[in-house]
């Protein structure tokens, strides 16, 4: 049984990013995240089985999401009502079992996959991700049009599902070899 | 090939730019054409979500939270003070029930007899006779049976202070395990917590009389305080800081000269968390401090880690081990 600390620690930067998948606004996506750890120390999930709490975490975080686009729908009424469809659809979509790879990978090999990257593809998530740089200004930074930031965010993205990919397998294919020795 | 390319473009600015309303339209009737659009959407989008530093600092996430749920505690004591208060009115229906329906009186007696306060709390009643009375955390008070504003008789667990309505003709008695206080009207402070080395009484306003057993009366004047080493139930009588007996009916922890062990248990009670300490070396230790508004137990903690040669560490959930700063020892 982990303690609470160990836990907070352990899972806080996915919980936090995962809700910012469906949540657009920062401080929201911290506070969801609190209030889910809030409700792990008030009922005592603790006890549970490490993969069940991480599934209840990430299900948890889900929920929350989803509650506060109903609440933030009722408020701003259909103004953003295609941004709201696109981001339900979406927890639907991990609501019917799909896991994301914030949920599935420990961050560290994430960013080390990003690392990883051919250079033009490395160039534009590090502007974009970890710069926080918006399309028009890598454009401007750059020099290129707008157009072929777009197309590179797209390929870099591809290229880095390919990688994630072929060290999930070669995990997968890792521990088959050490099952056979044993 | 156009068209994918177009697609292309237009996640990549949903994702990191500007889509205007026709556009976002177009994305949208483009992933809900076909399950594997949306597969890719969706997968797409999740790797742009994955590759993003997390930057905020966990430790200052952790300590909001204990924070948080320090406060929520706090706010815990208000279902404590409507129960009080519900109790007051069932007492109070009750005797006007009593007076009203004399033959139901017997029935209606013992309705209401005891009011508890647990760990990190602290509460205030006005019993039947006009008397308020606070208690302290991990304290109870009984009210005899037959309590009315003739009858004025309570049992104490642990700590209270008393505002004792005058009735010359109708002392007011309060009991605890070691020791009656038999008063007319007055204020004062009670401790009889039964783990704490010294319990006793401070008197800040009136007379009281306090009786243990083998022992005879003794009567308080305004600012002295008596106190009752437990295993020797040798009595002190002195002058009292009587602002600094009763802080905590302010909210305030305010101690003097107060035995180390007992400073735990006061903590212990009051934060509702568990302090382990070990070694002779702080029995023998008294503390003289002031605790202002303070929210946490981190904050005491870390206030006495400055001014004393006392050092904490966390061993668990609400639980912490004291021990001494090795430089010090």
């Amino acid at each position: 049984m982990p303690n609470f600390d160990q836990l907070f620690r352990k899972y806080h930067h996915q919980l936090f990013l995962y809700a910012r998948k469906f949540v657009a606004d920062e401080s929201v996506a911290l506070d969801i995240t609190q209030d889910v750890f809030a409700q792990v120390w008030e009922k005592e999930k603790l006890s549970l089985p490490d993969e069940h709490l991480k599934a209840y975490l990430f299900h948890s975080v889900r929920n929350h999401c989803l509650n506060h686009l109903k609440h933030e729908r009722v408020i701003r009424r259909h103004q953003q009502f295609q941004q709201d469809e696109l981001s339900k659809l979406e927890i639907q979509y991990y609501e019917s079992g799909e896991k994301s790879l914030i949920q599935k990978e420990s961050l560290e090999r994430i960013y080390e996959t990003v690392n990883s990257l051919s250079e033009v593809n490395r160039e534009i998530i590090e502007l974009s991700r970890f710069e926080g740089l918006k399309n028009k200004e890598i454009a401007e930074r750059l020099g290129i049009p707008i157009r072929t930031v777009e197309t590179r965010i797209f390929r870099a993205l591809k290229e880095l599902r390919q990688k994630l990919s072929q060290k999930f397998i070669r995990i997968l294919l890792n521990l088959c070899r050490l099952k056979d020795k044993v | 090939m156009k068209t994918t390319e177009r697609i292309e473009q237009l996640i990549a600015s949903y994702l990191n730019g500007e889509l205007s309303q026709e556009e976002r339209t177009e994305l949208m009737n483009w992933v809900r054409t076909d399950p594997s659009n949306k597969a890719l959407f969706y997968d797409i989008k999740d790797i742009w979500d994955s590759a993003r530093p997390a930057s905020v600092d966990v430790n200052q996430q952790l300590i909001h939270f204990y924070k948080t749920q320090a406060q929520k505690k706090k706010k815990r004591v208000l279902p404590v003070w409507t129960n009080v208060a519900a109790a007051v009115a069932i007492l109070l229906i009750g005797l006007f029930a009593a007076q009203f329906i004399p033959f139901f009186q017997t029935e209606n007696r013992s309705m209401v007899e005891s009011f508890q306060v647990p760990m990190g709390s602290h509460s205030q009643v006005v019993l039947a006779d006009g008397t308020r009375v606070n208690l302290n955390s991990n304290s109870s008070l009984r009210l005899d049976p037959d309590f009315s504003t003739t009858n004025r008789k309570v049992s104490l667990e642990g700590e209270a202070y008393f505002e004792v309505k005058s009735d010359k003709s109708n002392p007011f008695e309060v009991r605890t395990h070691k020791f009656n206080i038999v008063v007319t009207g007055t204020k004062f402070n009670v401790n009889s917590h039964r783990e704490d080395r010294d319990i006793g009484a401070t008197l800040a306003e009136g007379r009281i009389q306090l009786e243990a057993r083998n022992m005879k009366t003794i009567v308080l004047k305004p600012g002295q305080k008596i106190t009752f080493n437990q295993q020797t139930m040798k009595a002190v009588l002195s002058e009292a800081d009587v602002a600094s007996d009763i802080a905590w009916v302010e909210g305030e922890l305010n101690f003097r000269d107060i035995p180390f062990p007992d400073l735990i248990r006061r903590l212990e009670r009051w934060y509702d968390v568990k302090l382990e300490y070990d070694g002779p070396d702080f029995d023998s230790m008294t503390y003289t401090g002031h605790f202002k508004n303070q929210e946490t137990i981190w904050q005491v903690l870390d206030a006495l880690k400055l001014t004393t040669s006392i050092d904490y560490t966390k061993v668990n959930l609400r639980e912490f081990k004291l021990y001494l700063k090795s430089n010090s020892m």
